[in-house]
């Protein structure tokens, strides 16, 4: 992996920048999503789907309490177990209590974000539990030893080279690079694994609260396998993944689904409400549902609710500039592209973890776009950059250089010295190169290094008028 | 005071200020007035039919229609009969099969809306393995190596090529979801335009909600499983079925007859 995810956020972005084969890996898989995701919203009324399911997502988040509540009542008349984690450690330990008293020795997994956030795998295989990623994507990266890139597409920073080689090592299979013949492999070696799990464990795409229904959306099968073959099935779920009714589930799904891959409906969307009945002949016995919190309370408190209207699509990660020039890793976090920009900051106990982010984005509004829920991005992103401010997280560069700005400002007296300093300097540095200034001192050569700097005018515009009134009154 | 109490509280705190911008105060609701149907698809159920199989070819499924019980019975067995021979063309070169045995998965052959099927295969040396030798978990086992799995489906939706099929006594999951190929039965009467219109059904008739509940487990199914994961090459098959045949046929004489 050419990015260090534990280096600093200029080293990362830097490492990056310097390795080809990422960028078009990630410029592939980007440019692809964005055409289909452009096709299938464009083949349906896409600008209502965006409105309604933007409408119906408010009117979630404006009754949450309830709605989890019902949600939690019907789980269990479904036989199924509610929990509730304030914190990813706290999921972390209901779900290892959960394996304990189960006697769960090896978990199968299916793509799950939220898994992600709180180190889920970790937390499980130090306890001596064997946890196997079932998505090809992740699966992919587990073997190699490295963290997803993609919201949606785990692997994109990969080229078929890489798999080809990491394949051939950890399963034993002759190099090829026919994806068919990879996918058999990868297919043969987990169907092992299915068929041998006591426990999978889940996301949640989102849940219903009036049926008490989790729903999971796959194209490969490895979700359905994961809630289906072992006989205990753990979900967790964000507190705000949630849906008032089934009809409202089927709208969200749909505009899911063209936004993230321009699909119609992913090829499998499995809706389960509780453990197999009694008279059923498979399925699990356990249900368990975890609702998460891990900052999202404190993201509604701060303001940034309308943060949590998102499907995880990752739409504004296909289309943003930034994102497909470096990629998934350089952000440093579980979640990346615009919204990771935004939601990392906001989910961490101290937003100035990731105090970089926010200024990751040349604000185009290319993300606010294409969202299925609308929500206003870059916005979210300049409150941050203010909020960063606020709590003493800008750099102190920018600090400095605001002080003298506040000091120079604050007189009329003080601004004139300033501009006719301004003014003597800028044009002594443009008369070295001619004209334009070719080359300021640092910090400010990061300006010069791609442009010109022009030089300021020889009399302020106070100086002009003060000439040309007493040239008016003498005439 | 318990985490539930906890985040409870806080939302219904934060929620109760004047002072935020975000979620609006008064948001209203989707009604089923007001909700969109995302696709849409016309016509009679022969042109519904066609659509169906026509949105399944895209998704790389395959389909047949025919106009009675009898000729979808022979239509099942021609396409299980032509697999065989594609699988015998396959040995022949060598390539590498991990699942070898022609075992049938099914659904409990009541739960299937081809009578006499079955008995059928049966006539033919097909080993059906069925729901109730899913019961022992060692038994599970068996269908591991099963290459064929053949079921009914509760509704089809022809603007997206989709099947619904949905858990219950006789209705394994593994049947639509293990083996390499999937045989889907849809009888006319169950297919519908879009899923939105099945939904407004059922709602209509307030079942809708009992339905989810009860099966606890319903899945939509829009082709084979595929993923794109590997440099954007789609590969078919990953986990889930390869191949789905979808087998249409009109059963209103059967059901007719039936009434």
């Amino acid at each position: 992996m050419s990015v260090d995810v534990h280096a600093p956020f200029k080293k990362r972005v830097e490492q990056a920048l310097s390795d080809p084969a990422l960028g078009s890996a990630v410029e592939r898989a980007t440019r692809r999503m964005v055409a289909a995701r452009a096709a299938a919203m464009a083949a349906v009324d896409g600008e209502r789907l965006r409105n309604q399911t933007r409408q119906m997502k408010e009117y979630v988040l404006r009754h949450l309490p309830e709605l989890l509540e019902e949600l939690e009542r019907n789980v269990k008349a479904n036989g199924g177990h509610v929990h509730w984690a304030q914190d990813g450690e706290e999921a972390n330990r209901i779900v290892r209590e959960i394996a304990l008293q189960a006697s769960v020795k090896k978990v199968v997994k299916s793509k799950s974000m939220t898994t992600e956030e709180i180190h889920l795998n970790q937390a499980l295989e130090a306890t001596d539990i064997q946890v196997v990623e079932t998505d090809l994507g992740e699966y992919i990266i587990q073997l190699a030893g490295e963290l997803p890139s993609h919201i949606v597409a785990p692997v994109a920073h990969k080229r078929i080279e890489d798999i080809s080689e990491l394949f051939h090592e950890k399963l034993d299979i002759p190099s090829t690079l026919d994806p068919a013949a990879l996918c058999a492999a990868a297919r043969a070696a987990l169907r092992r694994e299915f068929f041998s799990a006591d426990m999978g464990i889940s996301g949640c795409n989102f849940a219903i609260a009036e049926t008490g229904t989790v729903c999971i959306v796959t194209n490969e099968g490895n979700g359905r396998m994961v809630t289906s073959l072992p006989r205990v099935h753990v979900a967790v779920m964000g507190i705000e993944k949630l849906v008032p009714t089934v009809e409202d589930a089927i709208l969200q799904l749909q505009a899911l689904t063209r936004s993230a891959t321009g699909q119609a409906l992913s090829v499998y969307v499995s809706m389960t409400s509780g453990p197999r009945r009694e008279d059923h002949p498979d399925g699990p016995d356990q249900f368990h549902l975890i609702i998460l919190d891990n900052g999202r309370t404190k993201m509604l408190e701060e303001d940034y609710g309308e943060a949590m209207l998102c499907l995880r699509c990752g739409a504004c990660l296909n289309i943003c500039p930034v994102y497909r020039t470096v990629g998934g890793h350089a952000y440093g976090s579980t979640y990346s592209g615009p919204i990771g920009a935004v939601i990392s900051p906001l989910l961490a106990p101290d937003k100035a973890q990731f105090k970089e982010l926010p200024h990751a984005s040349t604000l185009c509004s290319a993300c606010r776009d294409v969202c299925p829920v609308k929500i206003d991005l870059p916005r979210l992103l300049l409150d941050l950059r203010a909020d960063l401010v606020v709590e003493g997280a800008a750099p102190l560069p920018e600090k400095l250089a605001i002080r003298a700005f506040i000091k120079a400002a604050s007189s009329r007296e003080s601004f004139e010295r300033a501009g006719k300093l301004a003014s003597a300097a800028s044009n002594a540095l443009a008369s070295l190169s001619g004209g334009n200034i070719h080359f300021l001192p640092p910090p400010l050569n990061a300006w010069t290094q791609s442009r010109d700097f022009p030089p300021f005018a020889r009399t302020s515009f106070r100086e002009w008028w003060q000439e040309r009134m007493a040239l008016r009154q003498r005439d | 005071m318990s985490s539930r109490d906890q985040i409870l509280n806080r939302l219904r705190r934060t929620l109760k200020r004047y002072d935020l911008r975000f979620p609006p105060e008064n948001p209203t609701p989707l009604t089923p007035e007001t909700r969109m149907a995302v696709t849409h698809a016309e016509g009679d159920r022969w042109a519904l039919a066609e659509r169906f199989g026509q949105e399944l070819e895209k998704l790389h499924g395959s389909y047949s229609i025919l106009e009675t019980v009898a000729e979808a019975r022979m239509a099942v067995i021609a396409q299980l009969l032509t697999w065989l021979q594609e699988d015998q063309e396959q040995r022949r070169t060598k390539v590498a099969i991990h699942e070898l045995d022609w075992d049938l998965l099914l659904w409990e052959p009541e739960t299937l809306p081809i009578p006499g099927l079955a008995p059928a295969l049966k006539d033919l040396d097909f080993r059906l393995v069925l729901p109730q030798d899913l019961q022992d978990p060692k038994e599970r086992e068996r269908i591991y190596p099963v290459r064929v799995g053949i079921t009914g489906v509760d509704a089809a939706f022809a603007s997206t090529g989709t099947i619904l099929v949905a858990a219950g006594p006789g209705k394994s999951r593994a049947a639509s979801l293990t083996p390499l190929r999937h045989i889907a039965l849809i009888p006319l009467s169950r297919l519908y335009p879009t899923v939105e219109s099945w939904l407004a059904e059922q709602r209509k008739q307030g079942s809708l909600a009992d339905f989810l509940r009860e099966s606890a487990n319903v899945v939509l199914i829009s082709g084979p499983s595929k993923s794109a994961d590997i440099e954007m090459n789609l590969t078919l098959g990953v986990h889930g079925p390869q191949q789905i045949h979808a087998v249409l046929f009109d059963d209103l004489e059967a059901l007719i007859k039936a009434g």
